[in-house]
This record gives C-alpha cells, sequence and structure tokens, in this order.
C-alpha cells in the first residue's frame, strides 16, 4: 500500500522509546511501507511558551522533512495540533503557502488508522477493561475523540469504562508542569483519581505527554495504574 | 516562582480549591452544558453578533446613548482611568455618608470601595457574596460566585468573628443573617451603586441582571443610584439586550434567566441616576486586531467554571479582579504595566475556556499571543530562560544532535530514577523511563460499578410541547406556582403582565407595574399573565418592552452564594403566583413549538 513517515515526538526517545515499534508493527499490519523520522521537533514547547521565532526555526526543519511525502503520521494529538493549527501561522508570504500544504499531508496516527481503508480487514482482540483520557489537543483542536472510542470499540473483549470529567486536563501543559508545579500536581490528583475511580487498572490516550503526567501522579499517590498509548493497545490487541 | 504560581501554590497547600471551587465548579460546569442545550441553537450566534457589533461601533453607541440618556434625565460619564472614575463617583456623592453597594466586577476594578471608605463613607456590599468576602479581606473569588472559595463553616466564623451569633452554619440561615443586615442598611442610607450588564444604547436603558433583589433595592429606595460599568457594555439595542440575556445565567449558573432582569429607564421623582463608564485601556482593546474579541465578554465565568487551573488553584491567586481564562486575558491589557505579565501562562492551553465562551472569545489562542507579548516586551522571560531557548533551538536545527540529546536525555532520567525515589513534591514522581507492564492490569470488572459514572449533556426536552404547556413545566422548575385562578391575602401585591416567556417560565411587567418599590413589599407576588402574550424565548419581548421601566420576573428572589445551596426568598417575595388566563382561542392560535 502507501509509503508513509512516522513521526517521532521528541519527547517519544526520550520516555518511551519502544512506542515506535508498536507503531510501525500496526501501519505494517495495514499493510503500509513506513520510514521512522527521529529528531525533529515540531516547535511547541517554545512556542506555547512565547518564543516564537526558536519554534519557527525548530518547525521548520520538521516541515522540510516532509517535504516530499505524501502521508507523514504523527502518533500524538498534540504535535498534530502544533503542525496543523500554529505552525504555519508563523510563516508569511508564500513561506505560508509551503507550510500550509505541508502541513495539510499530516495525520494523527488513531485518525490515519481509523480511516484506512484496510482497517476492516485487521482484527483486534483484548480481553480486559480501560479507561480513556482524552487528550486536549485531541478533544478540541482536532475533535477526534470519536476516532478513539470507535478503535476502542473495534477491540473484542474490551470494555471501555468512560472517565467523569472527560473534558479535564491533566495538568502537563508542556513547560506549564515546570513553571506552574504545585498546581499541575493538584490537577493530577484529580485525574488520578477519575481515573481510579472507574476501577480500570490501564488509562489509555493518544498523548504519551498526558499518560507520562498521569503515571507520574499515579507513582507518586500510589495509585496502581497503567498508562498506555493507543498505539500500544491496538498493536497489543492486533491479532 | 512568578506571583501567580506562589499565590496558587499557597491556596492549594490549604485544600481549600480541592474542597471545595473543584466539586462546585464540575457541578457547575455539567449543570450549564445541561442548560446550554437547552437554549435556542442560533441563541450564542445572536449574542455573539450583539457584542461583536457593539465593539466594532463603540464611539457611536456612545453618541447615541449619550442623547438618550439626556433625554430620560440619566447622568452619561466617561472616565479615562480608574481615579477619574473613583473622582466622578465621589463627586456625584456629594456629602453621602451611607452607600449600599451592589455588585460590580468594574467597581473592583477601580478600588471603589476601598476609595469610598478612605473618603469617610460607610459602604456596605449588598451582595450576600460580597458581603461575606469583604469581611474576609481576600476579594472575590469568582465573577458570579465571590464567596465560592469558602465552605459553610468558614462563612460562619467569618459572620461569628463579625458579631453574628450563630447556632450552627446551615446555609439558607447564614444567607438569611446577611440578609437582614443588608435589608437594615437599606432603610437608612443615602445612595445605591450597581453594575450594569448591557445598556442599549437605541433605548437608553440598563440592562441589569440579579438573583437576590438588592439590585431592585439599590435602583430604588435611596435617592441617588450611581451605576459603573465599562466603557464596552454597550449594545445597539434592546434585542441586542436581550440576545445578551438569551445565554448569559444559562452559562453563568444554569438558570434560564435571573430572578430580576432590569431595564431601568427615567429616574424615579426625585431620584437621580448616573451611569459611569470606565475606559481603562478598553478602547486601545478595542483597536487592537488580536484582542479586540476580548471585550465581547459578558462575565458570565463559563470560562472559569470549565478551567481545570481555575478548579484547581482557586480564583484568589490571580489577585486581580478579573480571574480565570478571561482574567488572565484581560487582566495584562487593562494594566499593560507588567503586574499581571504572568497570569496568560496560568494555563495548560487546554481550550475548555474557548469551548466554554458562549459569545466566541478564542481565549486560548489569545492567552498564546500574550505570552509571546510577554516574551517580546521582556516583562516575563529571563536572560537564563532564552538562553536555554536558543541551546533548544540549536540541538533541534540539526537532527543528530536532537536524537543524541533525546538519548542523553533518557540516560539522566534513568538516572534520576536511581537517585529520587519519591515523589518530588509528595505528588508526582519524575516520569517512568519505560512502563512496566504487569500481566493482570487489564483484570476484567464485570459487576463492579464504577465510583464516579460518566455523565453526557441531556438533549433538548421542549420539542412538540405547546407554550402554555413549555410555560407550565418551565416556571415549576424556577418555584413559581401557575394557577387559573387566586384566593386573595393579606399582603398580597397584584400586577398584570404584559408578556410570558414559555422557555424560561418568566413574566414581563413594563411601567407602573414594574415599580420595584411596591414589588418589593409584598409577602406574595400574584402576577396575572395571558397565555395569548407568551412568547418562546427571551428574544419575542421586543416588541412588548415599552420605553419606560421593564423588569422580566424569572421565579422569587434566591441566592446560591454559599457552596451554591439555593436558598429562595432573600429580599422581597417569597412566594410568585401566576394566575395563568388561557381561553380556547389562544391555545389554538399558539399552536405548537416548532422542532
Amino acid at each position: 500500500m502507501g509509503r508513509v513517515l512516522l513521526f517521532e515526538p521528541c519527547y517519544q526517545r526520550v520516555l518511551r522509546p519502544g512506542e515506535t515499534s508498536h507503531a510501525v508493527r500496526l501501519l505494517e499490519a495495514l499493510g503500509d511501507e513506513v520510514t521512522v523520522v527521529g529528531g525533529q521537533c515540531c516547535g511547541q514547547p517554545a512556542y506555547n511558551s512565547g518564543y516564537r521565532d526558536d519554534a519557527r526555526a525548530v518547525g521548520r526543519e520538521m516541515l522540510r522533512s516532509a517535504r516530499e511525502a505524501t502521508v507523514a503520521i504523527m502518533p500524538s494529538g498534540s504535535c498534530t495540533t502544533m503542525v496543523k493549527h500554529y505552525l504555519p501561522t508563523l510563516f508569511g508570504g508564500q513561506s505560508r503557502e509551503q507550510a500550509d500544504d505541508i502541513a495539510t499531508r499530516f495525520s494523527e496516527l488513531t485518525a490515519y488508522v481509523s480511516a484506512h481503508p484496510q482497517l476492516p480487514g485487521l482484527s483486534f482482540q483484548l480481553a480486559g477493561t480501560v479507561t480513556y483520557h482524552d487528550s486536549c489537543h485531541y478533544r478540541r483542536e482536532l475533535r477526534q475523540t470519536d476516532v478513539a472510542i470507535g478503535l476502542i470499540g473495534r477491540i473484542e473483549g474490551l470494555e471501555l469504562r468512560r472517565l467523569a470529567n472527560e473534558a479535564e486536563c491533566c495538568g502537563f501543559g508542556g513547560t506549564f508542569n515546570a513553571k506552574m508545579p504545585a498546581v499541575s500536581s493538584a490537577m493530577v490528583r484529580a485525574r488520578v483519581a477519575d481515573v481510579h475511580a472507574t476501577g480500570a487498572q490501564v488509562v489509555v490516550s493518544a498523548d504519551l505527554s498526558c499518560l507520562a503526567q498521569i503515571g507520574a501522579g499515579a507513582d507518586g499517590t500510589g495509585v496502581p495504574i497503567e498508562t498506555w498509548s493507543m498505539t500500544e493497545l491496538l498493536s497489543r490487541a492486533l491479532q | 516562582m512568578s506571583g501567580f504560581a506562589s499565590r496558587a501554590a499557597f491556596d492549594i497547600r490549604s485544600g481549600m480549591p480541592e474542597a471545595s471551587t473543584r466539586p462546585v465548579m464540575r457541578q457547575l460546569a455539567v449543570d450549564t452544558t445541561r442548560m446550554r442545550h437547552r437554549i435556542a441553537e442560533d441563541a450564542e450566534q445572536r449574542a455573539t453578533a450583539a457584542r461583536a457589533d457593539a465593539i466594532a461601533h463603540l464611539e457611536e453607541l456612545h453618541a447615541t446613548l449619550r442623547a438618550r440618556f439626556a433625554e430620560r434625565g440619566i447622568g452619561y460619564h466617561l472616565a479615562a482611568t480608574p481615579e477619574e472614575a473613583v473622582s466622578i463617583i465621589r463627586g456625584l456623592l456629594g456629602n453621602a455618608k451611607r452607600v449600599a453597594k451592589s455588585k460590580t466586577m468594574v467597581g473592583e476594578e477601580i478600588g471603589l470601595t476601598h476609595a469610598l471608605r478612605e473618603a469617610g463613607m460607610e459602604v456596605l456590599e449588598t451582595d450576600i457574596g460580597e458581603y461575606i468576602v469583604d469581611i474576609e479581606g481576600r476579594g472575590p473569588s469568582h465573577l458570579t460566585a465571590p464567596a465560592i472559595h469558602l465552605n459553610r463553616s468558614q462563612i460562619r466564623t467569618i459572620l461569628e468573628e463579625h458579631g453574628e451569633d450563630l447556632p450552627d452554619d446551615d446555609p439558607t440561615r447564614l444567607s438569611l443573617v446577611v440578609r437582614d443586615a443588608v435589608a437594615a442598611f437599606f432603610q437608612d442610607c443615602d445612595a445605591g451603586i450597581t453594575g450594569a450588564n448591557q445598556v442599549s444604547a437605541a433605548s437608553g436603558r440598563i440592562a441589569i441582571v440579579e438573583n437576590e433583589g438588592n439590585v431592585s433595592l439599590g435602583a430604588s429606595h435611596p435617592r441617588l443610584h450611581i451605576s459603573v460599568t465599562g466603557y464596552e457594555k454597550v449594545v445597539r439595542d434592546d434585542a441586542g439586550a436581550l440576545a445578551v440575556l438569551e445565554v448569559l445565567a444559562s452559562n453563568a449558573t444554569a438558570q434560564p434567566l435571573t430572578s430580576f432582569t432590569h431595564f431601568l429607564a427615567d429616574p424615579m421623582p426625585g431620584q437621580e441616576r448616573h451611569v459611569v463608564f470606565v475606559d481603562n485601556n478598553r478602547s486601545a482593546i478595542a483597536a487592537s486586531e488580536r484582542y479586540h474579541e476580548a471585550l465581547q465578554c459578558i462575565r458570565c465565568g463559563a470560562c472559569m467554571n470549565n478551567c481545570p487551573v481555575y478548579r484547581a488553584a482557586g480564583g484568589i491567586a490571580y489577585a486581580s479582579p478579573y480571574m480565570g481564562p478571561i482574567g488572565a486575558v484581560v487582566s495584562p491589557l487593562l494594566w499593560p504595566d507588567g503586574r499581571y505579565a504572568d497570569l496568560p501562562f496560568a494555563s495548560t492551553l487546554c481550550g475548555a475556556c474557548t469551548d466554554a465562551c458562549p459569545v466566541g472569545i478564542p481565549l486560548h489562542r489569545m492567552l498564546l499571543d500574550l505570552r509571546a507579548d510577554s516574551v517580546r516586551d521582556g516583562t516575563t522571560s529571563s536572560r537564563a530562560e532564552r538562553a536555554a531557548w536558543r541551546a533548544w533551538r540549536t540541538l533541534f536545527t540539526r537532527p543528530a544532535a536532537a536524537r543524541f540529546s533525546t538519548h542523553a536525555a533518557r540516560l539522566a532520567l534513568k538516572a534520576g530514577h536511581r537517585t529520587v525515589r519519591r515523589p518530588l513534591d509528595g505528588t508526582r514522581t519524575l516520569p517512568a523511563a519505560s512502563p512496566v507492564r504487569r500481566p493482570d492490569a487489564l483484570i476484567p470488572l464485570d459487576g463492579i460499578e464504577p465510583l464516579a459514572p460518566y455523565v453526557s449533556a441531556i438533549p433538548h426536552d421542549s420539542e412538540g410541547k405547546d407554550l402554555v404547556t413549555l410555560y407550565r413545566t418551565r416556571a415549576d422548575a424556577v418555584g413559581v406556582t401557575v394557577a387559573d385562578h387566586c384566593d386573595p391575602r393579606p399582603g398580597d401585591v397584584v400586577v398584570e403582565a404584559d408578556a410570558g416567556i414559555a422557555e424560561t417560565g418568566s413574566v414581563l411587567l413594563t411601567g407602573a407595574n414594574a415599580a420595584l418599590r411596591t414589588l418589593l413589599g409584598g409577602r406574595r407576588l400574584v402576577i396575572h399573565l395571558h397565555a395569548n402574550t407568551l412568547v418562546r424565548w427571551p428574544r419575542g419581548l421586543v416588541t412588548s418592552l415599552g420605553s419606560r421601566n421593564a423588569l422580566i420576573l424569572t421565579g422569587a428572589s434566591r441566592t446560591a452564594d454559599i457552596e451554591k445551596n439555593l436558598v429562595r426568598g432573600i429580599h422581597g417575595a417569597e412566594e410568585m403566583l401566576v394566575v395563568l388566563h388561557t381561553t380556547p382561542e389562544h391555545q389554538a392560535e399558539n399552536g405548537q413549538v416548532p422542532a
């Protein structure tokens, strides 16, 4: 089938390098030829901190590396939001047009999988219970909540328990969690309590950054919760 | 740590926001979301259009308004700065001694209460929540629920230290104790100061919403009524004001409308009425390409109700009269001297505020722009921070260097895990360097119920109901008794309604029927309403508002200022009886509510 570029979010290499093989396994099952691109960043950390010149310089490199691609995939709602909604606005004139053009080729991984013509041919099975954390960018910028819920629903034997206060942020917020640590911790305590209240011991999300935050909050407060990315869940359920 | 971060950390350590603010805000967000599904499909679009029109034509609308006010005998005043506003109000108050003030955020903005007290006047905050936070001394923590950071036992302590004798902390008792103190003050005061929600340029009327009845008292009892509001709070006409009112209370407090919606016109004989508009950089914001939409705000508070940072930190930490996401946007714009430059960083940019805003303000995008402004102007960034981003840029514009640095960061994280085993601040550990997977984590939970169930929005429930049935349902929901006749009782005040609103359970009183002094004096309010005057939405009242005072009543006066517990019958009648006159031909004319 198609040739796709798979972008590794910069923090993924730090936190969970194993994620990439889950994503490759999933995409190859769909018949795609995958090229992994690492060492790039969308520029969001600097952009969200107000450093737009630095964000533009870094984001430009990412757009350049996708110049020849027809499909570029990011396993993150947050990075995808940056590339599609914000990064192009940092450029003017002809560069803006080029940036817009490249940005339209980017897809968030679950959206790409969900719309893939070969998806109906795959079978997913996993017995157990999970809950789902909707990352803020995935929910409100990309409006993809139904995509994740739909994919989880394809997994035979898996019960999904929706979170109370599903729309509430986990408190990660990029540099926010370092700038306002007490607020960030108070937020994750609430999120961990919501996850715990479902009874599920696995929380799934499309964004690894939220999961790192929830995992740190769960470990720190002694709540037995495992944090799985959507990629890992689908890869493990793949028959 | 910056100002907000350290103040928030302090309040979080006290346990306050986690115990009271968050659960109340979560429930309020659920309730207002349900109401949002119940209002007309185009209501938010119409309100947004009315506000955007006003912001685009501020000078024109103020010129019209000034002429209308002159015809009505209402004083028009425009203050460029908070200091000028205070000085105008002091001049208007003359030798007044006792001033009854109701809720006005612009009053907070210009430091009015403090300034008048400094000048030797006795000022009483007459809104129950404001009365409490005034004694507490830290100011309001929410736009519509000023005392929401306090629980009932803290409020009891505050009132006891103020000299009240209280046997328990029952919210009804606490509310009524404050009510009695306020009512006593109104017996003898020289001036009433209120805010204003929208001022209609075409009709020269001041729209104010309230639940307790203290605005009704302040606008009708003292010989002098001063309304203080923002320069942007003008709207083209009554239709525009009604468009805003259609979305305001539903998004603020999950009410269809507040108990009282005033359209104040000419002062009563012997009474003086003035409106003081405060600019304080609003004309500059209106002219700004990126931030003018911030002036569309109708101060409903939906952004903070839905904000996870506000829920965690509470409103006091913002140290501004405007808190939450809208506060983080307008505070640095109203005071561009840098004192609020850190507030735009008090957000995870989750976008819940933008989604919740009924008038389409792109709040989280404005926060991003304000962050870039503050870095450009050097108001928040340190030299070390700029150097760090510069270094980051050097690494991440070179893929090999970026790969190397992420690899190094991974090694550092693993080393960190070997040295730091406990959570850094009692909550979070370092992020896992590779998650451990337990074989039994996915354990099936057949038959074990979750502790907190997922709540989804409830759809509209009025389709197919005729206006009379709908009116009865909604009136019942706001505590109004609807009957086909009335057995008179002593203490009844009997008035005739000009119209009724089916979707909100409201009645419209105009002219002599809207005389506040009479209405507030009754023990029971009996209102005759003819079914053929029912309209579906507030917008339908535009032809029946008349040109004098008008008042929309939606249930008896009430408060929910203490932990959001509802207490009915604050100022004025506790009981409201609507005698609904229906005739067969009226029912036939009304027909069905269109789907």
